[in-house]
């Protein structure tokens, strides 16, 4: 039988519904008449009651037909049913499908100690019969409401929540004087358990309804939506908030064409490659891209997607999607202005450098000149002023070993400070290089991967230093596809162990790629492919891999782009058979052991 | 004998207050070097002072200042001005304010030739 029908067969069925009643109830007219005298709804039509209330069947309908079934049980039964309002002061009246304009009649009574048996059944929280209510001083207030029906004895029920909430009343109004027989109470039971059940279930249904709203508030306070995704067949569900922030009509299907078509078109490539890794691993996944609206703008969201399987081993991502337009403009300019401001930094102190460097120089350069002018001319007269030529020869002499002495201060000045070597972890210090650049990466649309070896070894050497040479690597590659729209710009991290107790660490571009021409240049210093490059990076670079006497180099990829490696040994006694080997000026040095324990 | 025209020298570097008084010698001047503007202004050669080589960035007194406060004193001493800071903006500045010439060290022999032919033609 299909979910969504509400049309149920009942054994022990109910009389005719009254026709003005809603779809679901006009359903059960179609059932049969009642047999059973058990007292106890049969199995199958506890089920389609079931059926009916979790196919979210209006709660009033739900009642009348639980209520009919109840009737259909025992001649001269009416049988009504009380919801408690929010507050808790009354019970109303929300079937009593037998009795004509009842509900109008006497819509609601208080809960309280004389509250007819139905307010009372809620407030002794046990069930209440009056036997006669003719009699029966509860019935005082009320007996005139229901004499006209001619009924004679009300038996209640109070009934509350699985968590033993009060929730209203079952009451059956009988036409006879007396109490429930065993039947009828396991009558009452029996339906006041469905009926319990279907008022639950319809609360809940509402704060359901009511937490969604307050999501869907939230969702668009923060400018945040959210998907799933199922993996195998693209079935995509979007939150409202999802909507709006693709300006896609509500009523459109979403599919990945549809996302695709809102992308960025410089995006593309970033997208497709989220959606191959994460076709592919299953892993969760975060990205930012740009989205382009009809009308040109721009707004730049940020992905976060967290990947599980369902039973039946299929992958279905969970997802939340965020606006950070405002966020990433104000984020870009503050980035110009910082780059900004470090360029004219960069400027000003190269500028400052090279007028002292200029100014220590040309002193004593003054007085070479100078002093040579004056020895051409003594030399010049007749006679030759030999002995003040020789005096003079020699000051120019001093005046050229003193700007020597300039020079080799110029050079210790510049020279790199005491390199401190110790033990470390080459994929933290990666790592942490990486967490540092992330925004800039971003900002770059580049895609990062990393392929950090499980069982790297530790190497002593200069965390700082390496840490450069990771930062300069990475910026190269990132800058050499700065011009790259037609492919994702990939950058690949590896490290991996080496033969002879080395360690290795590439970085991968997908770049411009290496002129052959110039790759003999490329680690010269103030060699640069870039305009706002000074052409320092590799050539320190080089040098910082020298001094952990290691080694760097580049290479062509099959590809586009290119891979610059270093390789290092991993500890500094490994290292004493290396050639070309330069004294360290570490004390420690002379034993990597030593340095490990004494950082 | 033709008296020889003092030129005074102002540097506080030392290689050029031992190299330039002989230059200036063997270009058929008298020379006199101090290490300092304050030096110069205490000393007892400032009235005989037919031009000044000045240095323009000193410690204390700097070239610049020397030649203001000559100014102030009504010392009409001609200046070339000498400096190892390829600055280009200092050179106008000076001799906006009257120095005959500014010369970037190292300079060659002649340049300081025309310079002090250019100062004694002032005088």
């Amino acid at each position: 039988m299909a979910d969504s029908s509400h049309e149920i067969s009942v054994d022990n069925a109910i009389g005719a519904a009254n026709s003005s009643q809603s779809p679901s109830a006009r359903a059960l007219s179609r059932v049969e008449p009642p047999q059973s005298e058990s007292g106890l709804f049969s199995g199958e039509s506890v089920l389609n009651i079931l059926k009916l209330i979790f196919t979210g069947a209006p709660l009033a309908d739900v009642l009348t037909i639980i209520a009919r079934l109840v009737e259909a049980q025992g001649k001269g039964m009416f049988c009504t049913i009380w919801l408690l309002d929010k507050e808790g002061g009354y019970v109303h009246c929300a079937t009593a499908p037998s009795l004509p304009g009842f509900i109008t009649h006497w819509g609601r009574t208080p809960v309280g100690p004389d509250g007819a048996c139905c307010g009372t059944a809620v407030y002794r929280r046990e069930p209440v019969y009056s036997t006669d209510i003719l009699s029966d001083p509860l019935w005082d207030s009320y007996r005139h409401l229901v004499a006209p029906y001619g009924v004679r004895a009300v038996w209640a029920r109070p009934l509350f929540s699985s968590e033993g909430k009060a929730l209203g009343t079952f009451a059956i109004l009988y036409r006879n004087v007396g109490s429930p027989s065993a039947t009828d109470l396991q009558l009452i039971e029996n339906a006041s358990h469905i009926v319990g059940i279907a008022i639950e279930r319809h609360l809940n249904e509402k704060e359901l309804r009511r937490s969604e709203a307050f999501l869907a508030e939230a969702q668009r306070l923060s400018v945040t939506g959210s998907f799933s995704w199922r993996v195998d067949t693209d079935e995509i569900t979007w939150s409202e908030e999802l909507y709006r922030i693709f300006e896609f009509d509500r009523d459109a299907p979403v599919t990945l064409e549809l996302i695709g078509s809102r992308v960025h078109p410089e995006d593309i490539p970033l997208l497709n490659d989220m959606i191959a890794r994460a076709r592919g691993i299953g892993t969760d996944f975060e990205y930012e891209h740009r989205l382009q609206m009809p009308d040109r703008s721009v707004k730049h969201v940020h992905l976060v997607g967290h990947g599980r399987r369902d039973r039946d081993g299929r992958l279905v991502y969970i997802g939340a999607a965020q606006d950070v337009t405002e966020h990433r403009l104000s984020e870009e300019t503050l980035g110009k202005v910082r780059s900004e401001l470090a360029h004219m930094a960069r400027v000003t102190s190269l500028g400052a450098l090279t007028a002292s460097i200029a100014h220590e120089v040309n002193q004593p350069l003054s007085g070479i000149v100078t002093n040579a002018s004056t020895c051409l001319r003594m030399l010049a007269t007749d006679p030759p002023n030999v002995d003040g030529a020789r005096d003079t020869a020699r000051r120019t002499i001093r005046d050229g070993n003193r700007l020597s002495d300039v020079i080799t201060r110029l050079r210790a000045l510049f020279s790199k400070k005491e390199t401190t070597f110790e033990s470390l972890d080459l994929n933290e210090a990666i790592r942490e290089v990486i967490a540092l650049s992330l925004s800039e990466l971003h900002r770059g649309r580049v895609i990062l991967r990393t392929e950090l070896a499980d069982n790297l070894p530790l190497v002593t050497g200069d965390r700082v230093q390496l840490q450069q040479v990771v930062l300069n690597l990475l910026r190269n590659a990132s800058d050499a596809m700065s011009s790259v729209n037609d492919r994702p710009r990939h950058i690949v991290i590896t490290t991996e162990r080496e033969e002879g107790d080395r360690v290795r660490l590439t970085v991968q571009d997908e770049g411009v790629g290496l002129d052959p021409q110039a790759m003999d240049r490329l680690f010269e210093a103030f060699y640069t492919t870039k305009n706002e490059g000074m052409g320092m990076g590799l050539s320190i670079s080089r040098s910082i891999i020298e001094r952990h006497h290691g080694r760097l180099w580049a290479a062509p990829n099959d590809g586009p782009g290119a891979t610059f490696s270093f390789s290092i040994p991993c500890g500094l006694a490994s290292a004493t058979g290396a050639r070309s080997l330069g004294v360290i000026a570490t004390p420690a040095a002379k034993d990597a052991k030593s340095v490990q324990g004494n950082p | 004998m033709v008296r020889r025209s003092l030129v005074s020298v102002v540097d506080d570097d030392e290689s050029v207050r031992e190299s330039l008084p002989d230059l200036l010698r063997e270009l058929g001047f008298s020379a006199h070097a101090f290490s300092s503007a304050e030096e110069f202004l205490t000393s007892d050669y400032i009235d005989q002072t037919r031009c000044l080589i000045l240095d323009i960035a000193m410690p204390g007194m700097t070239g610049p200042d020397l030649q203001r406060e000559l100014k102030l004193r009504r010392k009409e001493i001609p200046i070339v001005f000498i400096t190892a800071h390829r600055d280009a903006t200092v050179r106008p500045q000076v001799l906006e304010q009257g120095a005959v010439e500014c010369l970037f060290k190292p300079f060659s022999d002649t340049a300081l030739l025309n310079a002090l032919n250019a100062a004694l033609r002032v005088s």
